[in-house]
């Protein structure tokens, strides 16, 4: 059973920044906030219903970035011809989040937030230099991704602060996320992309440890996915053991980059 | 305020094609509105942690789990559940196909299977197998009974189809 709360439904992103704090948070899809809430973990007394705000949906190019409202579900992004043709990887991703239901009802801007360590986005965001917008009564900033998630369940964003869009910059950098997958959620998620600015190839690992890593070299062949997956410390549980998890990883990280050889050979 | 006693807000709703009013609790879920305030017991609860598949119910088309998500967002909405399938008296041809293929054992997860069926269906007509698969992946069927589940999808998909096209 849920805990006792009020609901509040703000008509503009405005009046919905004014009244987020500590006991006052913001709910869109639900589907990380009110399993927390279900065991306990969070007890808010407000919950500060995002999801008529339309504003926060939108999703379209805006000169060199591709702009993402906070409240777009991971469905309307995977789904989208603008997401599809700026940043194929991220829509890719985004169709294999979770299952239907979450893609369904789960936001973007949600899954940040909530900063689950297994999260596919921002794992794949890292990998797209991608930021967040945020902002709040007398303040508004951008964040980039591997500033802003700052360890399980922990990012940058203040209590007063509401996540409103996810900046990629385009053109995007294009390439290819592999994970492997037993129960609702990665045991490791690599993605593996040439970054189009710089020609730089930038792998992101995500899910195995308690945060995503990046890591940058000038040619894949640098990439030895053996030290790679020993410089990472994989946290143990039902899906397997650090032993396990590190060739695991290896393992995906080798195939990531071959796949990614072979697209541009 | 703190809250200690149950805030409650109106809720309007079209439910299997009837209009409800109600007053329900911040707290409650669509689950338990269903099963309790209107007695649609057909959605089953079982993970309650949107794992397992077993309380999909859609609203306004889409798939939720109805054990996270709260009653009161159904305002101004649309909800199928499986009650709703053999509404106008005969089977769905979705529920016709999983007799047919004998897609069930227990039956405890197959209204979560048939409605996400439906939501997978109305947005494509004719799936692949990997792709019934796919979109099914977040439903559980504790019998192990997956392989006459996807042949029933495919079959419903095909029998919707000819019935779409006249033949």
């Amino acid at each position: 059973m849920l805990p006792v709360f009020d609901i509040a439904r703000p008509s503009t992103v405005a009046e919905a920044v004014a009244l987020l704090d500590d006991d006052h948070v913001a709910y869109w899809g639900g589907t990380e906030l009110l399993l927390a809430m279900k065991m306990g973990l969070l007890v808010p007394e407000c919950l500060v219903d995002l999801k008529h705000l339309s504003e926060l949906r939108d999703i379209r190019q805006d000169g060199n970035r591709l702009l993402i409202g906070a409240g777009a579900t991971h469905d309307e992004i995977a789904t989208s011809a603008t997401v599809r043709t700026l940043a194929p990887l991220l829509a890719d991703v985004e169709s294999r989040v979770g299952n239907a239901r979450v893609r369904a009802q789960g936001t973007i801007g949600g899954n940040l937030c909530f900063a689950e360590p297994r999260s596919d986005i921002a794992t794949v965001l890292m990998a797209l230099g991608g930021s967040v917008r945020l902002e709040s009564v007398d303040s508004a900033r951008s964040v980039p991704i591997t500033d802003f998630v700052l360890g399980p369940y922990w990012t940058a964003r203040e209590p007063g602060e509401l996540l409103v869009a996810v900046e990629v910059p385009i053109p995007a950098a294009d390439g290819i996320y592999l994970k492997f997958q037993v129960t609702e959620r990665p045991t490791v998620g690599v993605a593996a992309v040439i970054v189009p600015s710089t020609e730089a190839r930038r792998l992101a690992i995500g899910a195995v440890s308690e945060m995503p890593r990046t890591f940058e070299f000038d040619d894949w062949s640098q990439a030895d996915p053996q030290a790679l997956a020993g410089e990472l410390e994989p946290v143990p549980d039902l899906t397997g053991s650090v032993e396990y998890k590190r060739h695991l990883t290896a393992v995906f990280i080798r195939r990531a980059i071959a796949a990614v050889e072979g697209g541009t050979a | 305020m703190t809250a200690q006693t149950d805030a409650r807000v109106g809720v309007t709703a079209t439910v299997n094609g009837v209009e409800i009013s109600r007053s329900v609790a911040t707290r409650i879920t669509l689950a338990q509105f269903l099963r309790d305030d209107l007695g649609l017991t057909g959605t089953k609860v079982s993970c309650e942690l949107q794992v397992c598949g077993a309380c999909s119910v859609l609203v306004d088309g889409a798939p939720v789990s109805a054990c996270t998500y709260l009653a009161s967002d159904i305002d101004g909405r649309t909800v199928e559940t499986v009650e709703g399938l053999s509404a106008g008296g005969s089977m769905h041809p979705l529920q016709e196909a999983f007799v047919d293929n004998f897609a069930l054992q227990c039956g405890f997860c197959t209204p979560g299977f048939l409605m996400m069926a439906k939501a997978l269906l109305e947005r494509n007509p004719n799936p692949t197998e990997d792709e019934v698969r796919e979109y099914l992946d977040g439903n559980i069927c504790r019998c192990t009974g997956y392989r006459p589940i996807v042949e029933a999808v495919l079959d419903a998909a095909a029998r919707m189809r000819r019935e779409a096209s006249g033949d």
